[in-house]
């Protein structure tokens, strides 16, 4: 499992919907360090997004020795990782397996899209999963 | 990059060394300077200064000893500088073919440079110099000079100096020479390195990397890229063994010193990447490179020297980047993250490293402030008891030495790892590291902002502002705060919106802005955040900023903090307490929210009225409901609501805190004062109160504002929202919490305005107009227009009429027609309006409004009391036929004060049509029995087909007739034909009136015709005649309309122009009026020839059952010039009543024309006896 491991669901319209620490190193840093970076990386990614059709856009941007990784939606909602290690078949597998669990989330009649996922059942499953994969 | 000499920063450069005729040395290296490759010179004027090309003279015998270094300092410079690749002696001819006195002198300079240059392999070049081409020197000489001097052919070379052509071929010649050698001479020079390295001939480590350095130096000297980058990567490689394994210096200083080669090659390599366009290479080694020394290891205490050479790092490589940046597009693939680029697109900008080597500079301060606050780490200066004095750079790259000084001798000595760590600390200590981070800052700002890469750019402005925070410049972090927090707010990113907050709190409280400081900390508390980590951990400190963490328990202390400066307390002041806020009722805080206010969380007032639209002064009810995020309850004083009529405002007091609201009362004598049992915010919990309003005027009465006063000296004014066009919460609206309407009605939730029509009072008087049927073109049609107060007195009335195409279309005129002012364009005319008392006067009473144009016209009414009318007529002249509308607003107030009382309007309006009263037509006749021939009857002019044709000088009949089509009797007093007044329409025909008027005006009764009788005589022979306009006066008739109409109304009709001609021949019937049954009578035509001509007449009577007739049946005759002929018969009628005579047909033969006379023309009346007339009677 990687030490540092911030992730974050960025909704169509910039805003962050989901957002959780899913390092296993105690907190060098505090949250909002690692989303400085990641909403600065939100930039690189508008461009990118559109030069490719994969999902997975792997690592986009690199930080000292913290890179982001990014799995943009067809809906363009962007799941955004910051990381250290490589392990990158094990990010995109939980990049997919979180892609999932937002679309049962999307399914919720009562979920407006674009609002904050305050789901504990989801936040459980992604915490489970950055243990599995990350 | 400017830190490094010069000599590393540029390509070496071939050095030649040229010695004795001073006079050609400038022409010569300017030649070789501008050369490609350039070629620098080391110009000696004469042979006595060629010592300072000797060598160090080494004792033979001392063994090397051990490498006290990798690089030394000096050597590249001295190799760029001093040490020649060639050297070249100048002689003039005259040296050579002189005196044996100056070819000793010669030799012996020959000699001694030869002497000084032994032991190098400093190539030596022999140039004679020659004036001119025809000063040869003999080829016996030559060779001597050759063998004394030990050199090639080739490398004599003879330089003729006065021949502009010879020069430039001699300076050609002598550049390619020197460019060969000086490649020989570091060819050469490369290689004896290079077999020492292959044979691996050296005793440390430190020589192999020396060696790399200096072959990669020749190489390069060579302009051999490939080689020079071998071995500096060689060199490199070489170096990363060392660490660890050398110890021949203090630990600190040694990786001090191996970093500083690590720097001075891998800047080489980088260049050499760059500058060969390997964009991606470069990058690539320089991550290389990073990751081979970013780990930081050794004492805690000199950390910061590591960051410091990163960031050093960085910033080079970012230069490099940036000045080398016009490669970059061409050389990559879009793609990046593959395989084969797994660069990022950043990682080519050099924003991206200027702004890795601000946060390394920012890891370096940090390190740097905890090694100096923490006195237990400095042990190892205190030890030593100070910073050693005079420390300066050693012979070797990377190490630092001391001079000391003892009597004349200076000793260099080395420092211990104590000494160099506090004098490194002082140096340190030297640089302002805060305004060289906000540069660099700045820097990756401009260029990501350049890029349209807003986020990362806002990124590098908070650590800018950050770093003006730390160095106390708030005003220039408050200000890039802003802006930052502006992008977060905007795009919701609530923590770090949180964090940006938390610093301008901070700032206005350093800046003492108390309105700013409650401000932000209101925005922060109201800000989405729920999440609550447990207590704050006080190491994080540093990562949090002033904020602290995001939580929701820091909201409630934000606010708490925030309400209780409010309520007078100070703040608990920060760490240095150098600024203490506080507020006082003398300078209350007002803060005003307006629709885009980020404040909107945390103050929201929306406004309903109850109803749409209410009569003026009956009351409504309105709800106002307020709603907060804030975490904490608040409690409102006093809330006052703000109407754009401020007769509407009202006060709604907390009764709580005020039992009675008599003290507002005497405060405020205006306001309406209310109170509410409580006036308590919660956290997202609509405050709702409904009350009664009175309206006032009528129009719009909007709520403005709602402002709520805590405590006494604040007060936060909202403007006021209608529930129907309220936006949600910007931060709020994607959270999950529980929206609730404004109002208990949610249809008011939905549709509430807080605007509500207040209706105008009912008008108490009335407005009458009338019409005598429809206008009639050309007359002034009267309209009375009559007020009448019914209950209301006027005062400041005005009349306001307007005239409007009734078909639609508004104007009674088009645009363009209103440009030019002539009256007849305009189809209907308000031309006066009469009744007005005091109308003399008007000119001089400013307050009495007059003002009538075409259409429109402005009166004032005098003052009316109840029960008094007033009337007045409108004048309108219609132009042309067409329907109007009418409309006459009066607007008046009920009381003589304006401003009191309220504004009152009354509208009719009245549909008019203007009708044309008489239709005119006219008819041309000849006389009775006379019919002239008429030859363009018989043979018609084109384009005048139509037009009447009249014989000149003969008398025509001309009846006009007038048909009354109006729906009115009128009177017709005069009816004639005017002329023109030109001279020529007089002179050209005659005009009389013969009958049809009597002198009593015609009386013409709707749909009546009148006909007058004129005779027309032209006088010229015209296609062209103006007949002249007829002109009927008429009226109408007084006696069945309502009014006495004096005036007498024209109309006019200009009669069409008709031809006159002269007939050729003129033909008269000649009979008695009438004939008695049985009696004979005569009967004659008389045909006149007109023309000069000799006419030929053919003439038949044909027979008739009525009458029968002596004469010729047909014959001919010829009629002399200006002659007439009289064809006579001798008629007897056999029946009485009217009866046609015979048909009589005349023809000329002239004009094949001829001559019927009409059925009228050739009817009698036959009496059956001899008539009796009574004429006695009949008088």
């Amino acid at each position: 499992m990687a030490n540092t491991a911030c992730f974050i669901i960025v909704s169509r319209n910039d805003i962050p919907i989901y957002e959780a620490e899913v390092g296993s190193a105690p907190k060098e840093e505090a949250a909002h360090q690692h989303q400085f970076i990641l909403h600065a990386a939100l930039d690189i990614v508008q461009d990118l997004a559109w030069t490719t059709s994969a999902m997975f856009l792997k690592a986009v941007e690199r930080f000292n020795d913290l890179v982001v990784s990014v799995y943009v939606t067809a809906g363009h909602t962007r799941l955004m990782l910051l990381h250290d290690s490589r392990n990158e078949d094990g990010i995109k597998s939980f990049f997919q397996e979180v892609h999932e669990l937002y679309i049962k989330i999307l399914l919720n009649p009562l979920y407006l899209s674009g609002s904050r996922i305050t789901s504990s059942h989801f936040d459980t499953k992604v915490r489970a999963l950055a243990r599995k994969y990350l | 990059m400017e830190d490094y000499p010069e000599e590393l920063r540029t390509p070496p450069v071939s050095l030649v060394s040229l010695v004795g005729c001073p006079e050609l040395h400038q022409a010569i290296s300017a030649f070789l300077h501008s050369e490609q490759p350039p070629i620098n010179t080391l110009a000696l004027p004469d042979f006595s200064k060629i010592s300072v090309l000797a060598r160090k003279q080494k004792d033979p015998l001392a063994s090397t000893p051990a490498a006290a270094g990798i690089l030394k300092r000096d050597w590249l410079l001295k190799h760029r500088t001093k040490i020649p690749a060639v050297a070249a002696a100048l002689f003039s001819s005259e040296q050579v073919t002189g005196d044996p006195a100056q070819w000793l002198q010669l030799c012996t300079d020959l000699e001694n440079l030869k002497a000084v240059l032994r032991g190098r392999s400093t190539k030596l070049v022999v140039v004679l110099m020659q004036r001119s081409v025809n000063d040869e020197v003999s080829e016996d000489l030559m060779i001597a000079l050759r063998k004394r001097a030990e050199i090639d052919p080739k490398h004599l070379i003879v330089f003729v100096q006065n021949d502009a052509s010879e020069l430039r071929i001699s300076l050609n010649r002598l550049a390619s020479i020197f460019a060969e050698l000086c490649n020989t001479y570091y060819r050469e020079e490369g290689r004896k390195i290079k077999v020492r390295i292959e044979k691996k001939s050296f005793t440390s480590i430190e020589l192999n990397i020396r060696y790399c350095f200096k072959a990669a130096i020749y190489a390069e000297f060579r302009r051999d890229w490939t080689e020079a980058l071998r071995f500096y990567e060689d060199g490199y490689r070489a170096l990363r063994e060392m660490i660890g394994t050398s110890t021949r210096l203090p630990p600190i200083q040694r990786l001090v010193e191996i970093k500083a080669v690590a720097e001075q090659l891998h800047f080489k390599i980088s260049t050499l990447l760059l500058h060969g366009g390997k964009v991606v290479e470069a990058i690539t080694w320089f991550n290389k490179h990073i990751a081979a020394y970013e780990r930081l290891v050794g004492e805690p205490e000199i950390a910061f020297l590591h960051w410091e050479w990163l960031s050093r790092q960085f910033l080079v490589f970012a230069e490099l980047l940036e000045t080398s940046s016009a490669a970059i597009p061409s050389t990559v693939s879009p793609r990046f993250g593959t395989s084969e680029n797994p660069l990022t697109d950043w990682e080519f900008q050099p924003a991206y490293y200027y702004q890795l080597a601000a946060n390394h500079l920012r890891e370096k301060r940090y390190c740097l402030e905890c090694s100096t606050s923490v006195p237990e780490y400095s042990e190892l200066s205190s030890t030593v008891g100070g910073v050693p004095e005079s420390v300066m750079l050693s012979a070797y790259v990377g190490q630092y030495a001391r001079l000391f000084e003892e009597g004349n001798t200076n000793t260099v000595l080395p420092l211990s790892d104590s000494e160099y760590v506090s004098y490194a600390r002082m140096e340190a200590r030297r640089f302002q590291d805060t305004y060289e981070i906000i540069a660099l800052f700045r820097k990756a700002y401009e260029s990501f902002s350049g890029l349209k890469a807003s986020r990362i750019a806002s990124y590098c402005s908070n650590r800018m502002a950050r770093e003006y925070f730390i160095a106390k410049d708030f005003n220039n972090a408050k200000q890039l705060f802003d802006g930052v927090a502006c992008l977060y707010r905007q795009e919701g990113w609530v923590t770090l919106l949180w964090e940006s907050l938390g610093y301008l709190r901070e700032c206005s409280r350093r800046l003492g802005s108390a309105k700013d400081f409650v401000e932000y900390s209101l925005e922060m508390a109201a800000l989405p955040i729920f999440s609550d980590l447990g207590p704050e951990n006080s190491e994080n400190k540093r990562d949090y900023g002033p904020a602290g963490p995001a939580t929701h328990s820091m909201r409630q202390r934000v606010q708490e903090e925030v309400f209780s400066l409010l309520k007078g307390e100070h703040v608990p002041v920060t760490t240095d307490g150098s600024c203490v806020l506080h507020v006082t009722e003398d300078e209350p805080i007002r803060v005003d929210i307006d629709l885009v206010s980020p404040l909107r969380v945390a103050f929201l007032a929306s406004v309903a009225f109850h109803d749409q639209s209410v009569k003026p002064g009956s009351p409504t009810m309105i709800t106002v409901s307020l709603l907060s995020q804030l975490p904490c309850p608040i409690e409102v004083d006093q809330l006052e609501i703000q109407f754009n009529q401020s007769t509407c405002n009202f006060i709604i007091v907390n009764a709580h805190k005020f039992p009675s609201t008599e003290k507002f009362a005497e405060d405020d004598q205006r306001s309406l004062v209310e109170s509410a049992p409580s006036l308590t915010l919660s956290s997202n919990k609509w405050l709702r109160l409904t009350s009664e309003v009175k309206s006032g005027q009528s129009g719009k009465l909007e709520c403005l504002s709602v402002s709520a006063k805590i405590g006494h000296s604040f007060m936060i004014s909202c403007r006021a929202e209608s529930p129907a066009s309220m936006e949600d919460l910007p931060l709020w609206k994607f959270e999950e919490w529980l929206e609730s309407f404004p109002t208990k009605d949610p249809g008011l939730a939905f549709y509430g305005q807080k605007v509500i029509q207040v209706e105008e009072p009912e008008p108490q008087v009335d407005l009458i107009l009338s019409t005598t049927g429809p206008a009639l073109v050309g007359e002034k049609f009267i309209v009375p227009v009559t007020v009448e107060s019914k209950g209301h007195a006027v005062h400041s009335g005005e009349l306001k009429i307007n005239l409007v195409d009734a078909r639609g279309g508004g104007m009674l005129m088009s645009p363009r027609d209103a440009e030019s002012f002539s009256s007849d364009r305009r189809h209907v005319e308000l031309l006066n309006i009469s009744g007005i008392p005091d109308e003399d006067e008007s000119q001089t009473d400013s307050d009495n409004v007059r003002k009538i144009q075409h259409s429109f016209g402005v009166v004032s009414v005098p003052v009316l009391g109840v029960g008094e009318s007033w009337s007045s007529k409108l004048e309108i002249k219609w132009h042309r036929p067409k329907s109007v509308m009418l409309y006459v607003s009066l607007g008046y107030y009920t009381n003589s004060t304006e401003a009191a009382s309220q504004r009152v309007n009354v509208h009719r309006s009245l549909q008019i049509e203007g009708k044309i009263p008489i239709i005119i037509s006219h008819r041309f006749m000849m006389p009775f029995r006379q019919e002239p021939l008429l030859l363009s009857k018989v043979k018609a002019l084109p384009g005048y087909e139509h037009r009447v044709s009249l014989a000149v000088n003969e008398t025509s009949i001309l009846i006009v007739s007038a048909r009354n089509c109006s729906e009115v009797p009128l009177r017709l007093p005069s009816m004639s034909i005017e002329m023109d007044d030109d001279d020529d329409s007089q002179n050209s025909c005659s005009v009389q009136h013969i009958g049809g008027i009597s002198d009593d005006p015609v009386l013409l009764v709707p749909g009546e015709e009148f006909k007058g009788v004129f005779s027309v005589t032209p006088h010229v022979d015209t296609l062209n005649l103006d007949v002249g306009t007829v002109c009927i006066n008429w009226t109408r008739d007084s006696k069945l309309g309502s009014e006495p109409q004096d005036s007498i109304i024209v109309t006019k009709q200009r009669l069409p122009d008709v031809k006159s001609e002269k007939p050729p021949i003129v033909v008269n019937l000649e009979c008695p009026a009438h004939a008695i049954l049985g009696v004979p009578f005569s009967f004659y035509v008389r045909v006149r020839n007109l023309t000069s001509l000799l006419q030929e007449i053919k003439y038949s009577l044909g027979d008739s059952q009525s009458f029968v007739f002596c004469g010729p049946h047909n014959d001919a005759a010829f009629i002399l010039p200006k002659a007439e002929h009289l064809i006579s018969y001798e008629l007897v009628p056999l029946g009485s009543g009217p009866q046609q005579l015979p048909h009589i047909t005349i023809s000329s033969v002239r004009y094949s024309a001829a001559l019927n006379p009409t059925a009228a023309e050739s009817t009698i009346f036959v009496y059956p006896s001899e008539p009796k007339f009574n004429t006695e009677e009949s008088k």
